[in-house]
């Protein structure tokens, strides 16, 4: 491998990394504030590239402007579905049978929505941009890939932000580090949750609004994601922003440079394999692992 | 403290229960306005139980809690804090990834209390000076004394008018027991009304206007500090120190 395939590859992990980001934190948070495997995060991010789909072929709206309107109309479906589904759940530390199990059927329904709207026909967005490359001497990179990165981490470094200065993000990390010291102090948890799960699907739509323009997509859109999103999650260490983007990068680099030495059809295969190792060797993540480091007792 | 001063905390005939197992049976105490009022007892006597109660975290089988004048039994804890009543709990219960001005700022979290979160801020500076040294440091890396301070700070940044402190000198090198003691002492003399539970029984029991004893979650014995401080049963129980010499038999 030459020097400039190897840049080459690194920035497309870079760029793939930050994709995986912003698809991955929704399922975080809402993990960390109300311990729900949201697997109804692969529905959202279907609605999402729907979303941006129907903008783009009713009304001729960049599906960066659709991506951008999703934020706001997921956000309000996400409280909506809180305050219709999620908040009857018993409440736990522990991710439940119950949740699961519910959070798996949403997702059923929300596809098989998707089947009745928009049939299984695989669809695409295509614009001008699409096939846009930009050469640097030997380097090329997708002009598109480069615009949905950028978009992807303006987005998780707001919520990173958010999380950090708000008094909603301080109470939200509150809950999460410990649930009792934030009830005593008065936070509303049930509130908080609904922001939170607000949040999450904010992201899941968002996210799939820009993978809309990457890939094509049908109503099964997100299974090979959300598998992705797992595998990220359990390498960050489950609960925080900067956790999940150490995860995308590895989980991107790997699959990136496997390339090179493993057959495309053996692709699913590599984050199936990592999560297995991730499992084994470090419970708790990576993330987790160096948080140890820094944070004793 | 004079004895005129009316009552702010009164809970009566508490009957708490975890599953099927009674914690509380028939607990009643008092607690003067900016006295402090302390509950001592072995470990699993329900004292923890009793704060958490009155605090609105546990739910209560039956029972009062009137708490200036008005029952709050069925509130919550979130209303519980906007009435001022603040619970610096057992083991800390800090947020060991956010940093010390972060765990007190989450003290004036109700949003009544935000416009005073920098006033209060600065205040608990100026009572720990410890802690603004450590503002900016993730309160899991804090000594345990240091955490205590923070956790102390925290209950106060609500202005509350109610403090529980539940075991707060646990873990402590004894020099720092002291600091705490005294600190409590203060904070009552500006006007804050006091339930402390303590495993320190000696210390305790002599900052302690009103004293109640718990054993197996029911109140055996109540009076003033002092009192109960050459109170045979409880010198025995939880002094270690032998009864005087001619006294007799004194079951509580």
């Amino acid at each position: 491998m030459t020097a400039v395939d190897f840049l080459n590859l690194l920035i497309a992990a870079v760029l793939l990394a930050g994709i995986y980001a912003v698809m991955s934190v929704g399922m975080t948070v809402i993990y960390g504030v109300m311990k729900i495997v949201n697997l109804a995060h692969a529905g959202f991010m279907m609605l999402g590239a729907y979303f941006a789909y129907e903008f783009f072929e009713r009304f001729h709206i960049d599906p960066l402007i659709g991506a951008a309107l999703a934020l706001p109309a997921f956000f309000l479906f996400g409280m909506a579905v809180h305050w219709l589904l999620i908040r009857w759940l018993p409440k736990s530390d522990q991710p439940t049978l119950s949740s699961l199990l519910l959070m798996f059927a949403f997702w059923l329904v929300l596809q098989n929505i998707g089947y009745l709207f928009w049939g299984n026909m695989d669809r695409s967005i295509f614009t001008p941009r699409t096939l846009t490359v930009l050469t640097l001497g030997p380097i090329s990179i997708s002009l598109l890939r480069l615009i949905v990165f950028f978009a992807a981490v303006l987005c998780v470094c707001a919520l990173q932000l958010a999380l950090s200065r708000s008094w909603y993000g301080r109470a939200m990390r509150a809950l999460i580090q410990n649930p009792y010291a934030a009830q005593i102090t008065g936070v509303d948890d049930e509130r908080i949750a609904r922001i939170t799960f607000g949040l999450g699907t904010a992201f899941a739509g968002f996210a799939g609004a820009l993978l809309a323009m990457l890939y094509s997509f049908s109503p099964d859109f997100g299974r090979p994601f959300l598998i992705r999103a797992f595998v990220i999650i359990v390498l960050g260490g489950l609960e925080s922003v900067s956790g999940v983007a150490f995860g995308a990068l590895v989980l991107a680099l790997v699959e990136t440079f496997s390339i090179l030495y493993v057959p495309a059809g053996y692709q699913p295969a590599i984050s199936f394999g990592l999560l297995v190792v991730v499992l084994l060797v470090f419970p708790k993540g990576i993330g987790g692992l160096l948080e140890r480091k820094w944070r004793p007792a | 403290m004079p004895d005129s001063q009316p009552i702010l905390l009164q809970v009566e005939r508490l009957q708490v229960k975890y599953g099927n197992s009674q914690a509380l049976w028939d607990v009643s105490l008092t607690a003067l306005s900016g006295g402090i009022t302390c509950i001592i007892g072995a470990n699993g006597a329900g004292k923890t139980t009793t704060l958490n109660a009155i605090a609105g975290v546990l739910p209560v089988q039956s029972g009062k809690i009137i708490f200036a004048g008005d029952d709050i039994t069925c509130l919550s804890a979130r209303q519980r804090v906007q009435r001022r009543i603040s619970l610096v709990p057992e083991g800390r219960q800090l947020w060991p990834g956010m940093s010390v001005e972060e765990n007190l700022l989450m003290g004036c979290f109700l949003p009544q209390l935000r416009s005073r979160a920098q006033t209060n801020l600065a205040r608990i500076y100026d009572l720990f000076p410890r802690l603004k040294e450590r503002r900016g440091q993730l309160a899991g890396t804090l000594s345990g004394g240091e955490q205590q301070m923070c956790a102390i700070g925290r209950g106060l940044m609500s202005d509350p008018q109610l403090l529980m402190l539940d075991e707060p000198s646990l873990g402590l090198a004894p020099k720092l027991v002291q600091e705490i003691f005294q600190l409590i002492v203060d904070i009552a003399k500006q006007g804050v009304t006091i339930l402390l539970v303590g495993q320190n029984v000696n210390y305790t029991l002599q900052i302690a206007h009103q004293a109640y004893v718990m054993e197996l979650g029911k109140i055996t014995l109540s009076g003033p500090g002092e009192m109960l401080l050459k109170n045979d049963h409880v010198r025995r129980a939880y002094l270690g120190i032998a009864e005087s010499p001619g006294s007799a038999e004194n079951p509580a």
